[in-house]
């Protein structure tokens, strides 16, 4: 993965943004893709590939901001995040299928 | 409109649209159109392999300890996805090649389906490994009833839209009268409508079509049987991955209007008929779990979990080209799934000096601390 080989930067020192999904809110940095910070959060997350390329872990995003430190080679939709390799870079709400 | 191998006229292949236009003269991938084809031949290649490195040996003894309804559930997976690549391994070449107008499409295209005659090999390294006669399965494919059916609407999209394209490679546009069939009309619009939703049947077969099967082959790996099968079954799915993307950019790029202003107004009309397409395939599906477990399930698996599954991978799919999920089902009944998708075998140089050159999956909206205000951190 390409995140996971980063240094962790302890969680005061890097921004830290909040995801608001329905009635959760979990908060997360910019080190890693959003995916992995959902699941070790509790919530998990459709997906395949883990890379970009397969589209499988699409969720809405409703509002904020995300980057992709590398495009990925999934088409996505607008209105949408790739969660495996979305780095989250202001507050966001996000959904699943309703 | 006669196919030309070397097309001699001049012209700039970048302002092309993917199909239906030029045909391609010189392969060259300096400049795309749509950059995105050639990165897919790129990871394509990156992730070949070779069926014949996975060792099968303990799968052999697994095989024959498994039980007979166990038995069906595995050859008959075989069997389907035996169809499908057969299918696969030569349609996109057949039917996209003589209408491609982007040497980095055509390429793409060809890749594509060298990968699914990879699957192919494979099946057959799998099949000699656990059985004495292959043939008797082989044949099966072509006599027994379940997979017929199947083979009928895998194809369907495919045969026709080859059949228009030979005859306005001929004759042009018209209305001909094509002995046993009647008259058939071809225009650009009717060719292109065609196109679109061959393109969508496709997308259902790679990206909806393989997952029961992947599922059961996974399932059984969970119980350490058929673990061999399991591995290659995993590099068939990563080659899938890429190719239901392959499809998904065409079918988005067609409808964008970004491509062929004209393919937009097509995918548009043909909005229903494409839902149609991924319900139906997936109700045929949900049968075809039926069929697998008429004799009993498996740990884990039974026809109901694995139409459920059907159900949800269908609605991620249908999003994924801007369609409204069409089942109530909202969440993957076999999460586990997951982890063996997932192609843990490929490290992909990370790119992190890049990260804020690329900004997409931007909305203008911004939360302020109103929006939490409810919510305890
Ligand atoms: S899991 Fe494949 S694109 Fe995110
Ligand atoms: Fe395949
Ligand atoms: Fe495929």
């Amino acid at each position: 993965m390409t995140s996971t080989s980063n240094p962790k930067t302890p969680i005061q020192d890097a921004p830290v943004h909040r995801v608001l999904l329905g009635k959760k809110q979990i908060l997360v940095t910019e080190n890693e893709p959003l995916l992995v910070q959902l699941e070790r959060a509790g919530i998990p997350v459709e997906y395949q590939c883990r890379e970009g390329y397969c589209s499988s872990c699409s969720i809405k995003l409703l509002r904020g901001q995300v980057i992709y430190p590398f495009e990925p080679l999934a088409w996505v939709q607008s209105g949408y995040l790739l969660a495996c390799c979305a780095i989250v870079k202001s507050d966001i709400e996000i959904a699943f299928f309703d | 409109m006669s196919y030309s191998t070397f097309n001699r006229k001049h012209f700039d292949s970048t302002k092309e649209p993917m199909f239906f236009g030029e045909n391609v003269n010189v392969a060259r991938y300096d400049q795309q159109k749509h950059p995105i084809f050639e990165k897919l031949i790129e990871k394509q290649l990156s992730f070949f392999w070779r069926p014949e490195e996975v060792d099968l040996s303990t799968d052999r003894k697994d095989f024959q300890r498994l039980e007979a309804h166990e038995q069906h559930i595995f050859l008959s997976n075989l069997k389907y996805q035996t169809l499908l690549d057969s299918v696969q391994g030569r349609s996109p070449n057949v039917a996209f090649l003589p209408i491609v107008s982007l040497p980095e499409l055509e390429t793409w295209i060809e890749t594509w389906s060298f990968s699914e005659t990879i699957h192919s090999r494979s099946y057959t390294h799998i099949i000699r490994n656990i059985v004495n006669d292959p043939t008797k399965i082989f044949d099966d494919i072509v006599t027994n009833e379940e997979i017929t059916k199947r083979a009928d609407s895998v194809s369907i999209y495919y045969d026709r839209l080859i059949e228009m394209v030979n005859i306005y490679n001929t004759m042009g546009t018209g209305t001909f009268n094509i002995p046993g069939k009647g008259d058939i009309k071809i225009s650009m619009p009717a060719l292109k409508k065609a196109l679109y939703l061959t393109i969508a049947s496709v997308n259902v077969l790679e990206a909806i079509r393989f997952y029961v099967s992947f599922a059961c082959s996974f399932g059984f790996a969970e119980r350490t049987l058929m673990e061999g099968n399991a591995k290659i079954i995993k590099l068939i799915a990563r080659d899938e991955a890429l190719h239901l993307t392959g499809t998904q950019h065409m079918l988005n790029l067609m409808a964008s209007g970004k491509d062929d202003p004209e393919m937009a107004i097509i995918a548009t009309e043909c909005k229903d008929e494409m839902r149609d397409i991924f319900i139906e395939a997936a109700e045929q599906e949900k049968e075809w779990a039926n069929y697998l477990f008429k004799d009993g399930s498996m740990i884990g698996l039974n026809a109901q979990i694995l139409g459920q599954y059907v159900e949800y991978i269908t609605n991620v799919r249908m999003q994924a080209v801007g369609l409204e999920p069409h089942f109530a089902t909202k969440n993957n009944p076999i999460p586990w799934i997951n982890a063996w998708l997932v192609s843990d075998n490929v490290q992909v140089a990370p790119q992190e000096a890049e990260i804020s050159s690329y900004l997409v999956g931007q909305t203008d909206n911004s939360l302020d601390d109103s929006d939490f205000d409810d919510f305890d951190l």
